[in-house]
């Protein structure tokens, strides 16, 4: 799995962005009273929450998987997250 | 006591936070609480804030400033506001038979199981249709106005079941005889008369 300067896995830093993306998108669709809001909310706001959520995931499904040189990097990534790849 | 709103713009801002947090200083995940405030900053919050929203979303959906926020909408509106209490949805709207600020809601859902659901994706075609394809021109109901929405709250009030009604609940109830096309009570959104009629202004 890569990981950026400090040591964070790639995937765990795009997922955050999502999310903060997605909570931003949803927060400012509350300040709207239209249905073009709720489209916003649901579809572009939904879309990134699930996302980042998913992304934040795949590390523990590929854990849970059979052993392969995946398994064995992802078993890595969450054992050491903040070591050097 | 703050109102639900401001609880979940609350906790909108504690996810955006923790997650900024932990991702300028992912050292914070290096320890099994820090790990535990990432499962919950980026799965248990974000999920929690969706499914608030999405219920937030679907209240204000009942509004009837969500309904008349479509340019489509604005005559409907102003047929509420019409100084004629012939005119059925007036009559509700003006003396509070039905709440105010769920007018269109009100009469217009669903009193069925799953009901709410339905007026949901009905709501959904609306907009697909507005903005995706081509409005009809007038706008009409998809289906037929139920009787059930009337009698939802006049079936078993002393002013409904009179010498009038009684005989004919049957056929009410079967909508063999509609409250509002048989010649009852058809004066509903009659948009075609209303720059007849005055405008009732309500008071502050």
């Amino acid at each position: 799995m890569r990981r950026d300067k400090n040591g964070f896995p790639h995937t765990l830093r795009l997922s955050g962005v999502l999310l903060v993306m997605g909570l931003c998108t949803e927060a400012g669709s509350l300040f709207w009273v239209h249905p073009i809001a709720f489209i916003v909310f649901f579809v572009v706001g939904g879309a990134l929450l699930g996302a980042g959520v998913l992304l934040f995931l795949y590390p523990l499904v590929l854990l849970s998987s059979s052993p392969d040189s995946h398994d064995s990097e992802a078993r890595e990534t969450l054992r050491r997250p903040n070591s050097q790849a | 006591m703050p109102s639900p709103l401001t609880i979940l713009y609350i906790f909108l801002g504690i996810t955006i936070v923790l997650l900024v947090l932990i991702l300028l200083r992912p050292s914070l995940t290096m320890s099994i609480g820090g790990r535990i405030l990432a499962l919950v900053a980026f799965v248990a919050l974000p999920i929690l804030c969706g499914v608030w929203g999405l219920s937030e979303h679907f209240e204000r959906s009942k509004q009837t400033s969500f309904c008349l926020s479509c340019h489509i909408m604005e005559p409907y509106g102003r047929s509420l506001f019409v100084d004629d209490l012939t005119h059925i949805p007036a009559a509700h709207f003006q003396n509070h038979r039905i709440p105010a600020d769920e007018a269109c809601y009100t009469c217009h859902t669903d009193y069925a199981m799953y009901g709410a659901i339905g007026v949901k994706l009905h709501g959904l075609r609306h907009v697909y249709v507005q903005y995706l394809g081509t409005p009809m021109n007038p706008i009409h109901l998809y289906d037929p106005f139920n009787n059930r929405e009337c009698l939802h709250c006049h079936a078993g009030a002393r002013s409904f079941e009179n010498e009038i009604h009684t005989p004919m609940m049957d056929q009410l109830k079967s909508n063999q005889l509609s409250c509002i096309s048989s010649g009852c009570h058809d004066t509903v959104h009659n948009l075609d008369t209303l720059n007849k009629f005055k405008q009732w202004r309500p008071t502050e």
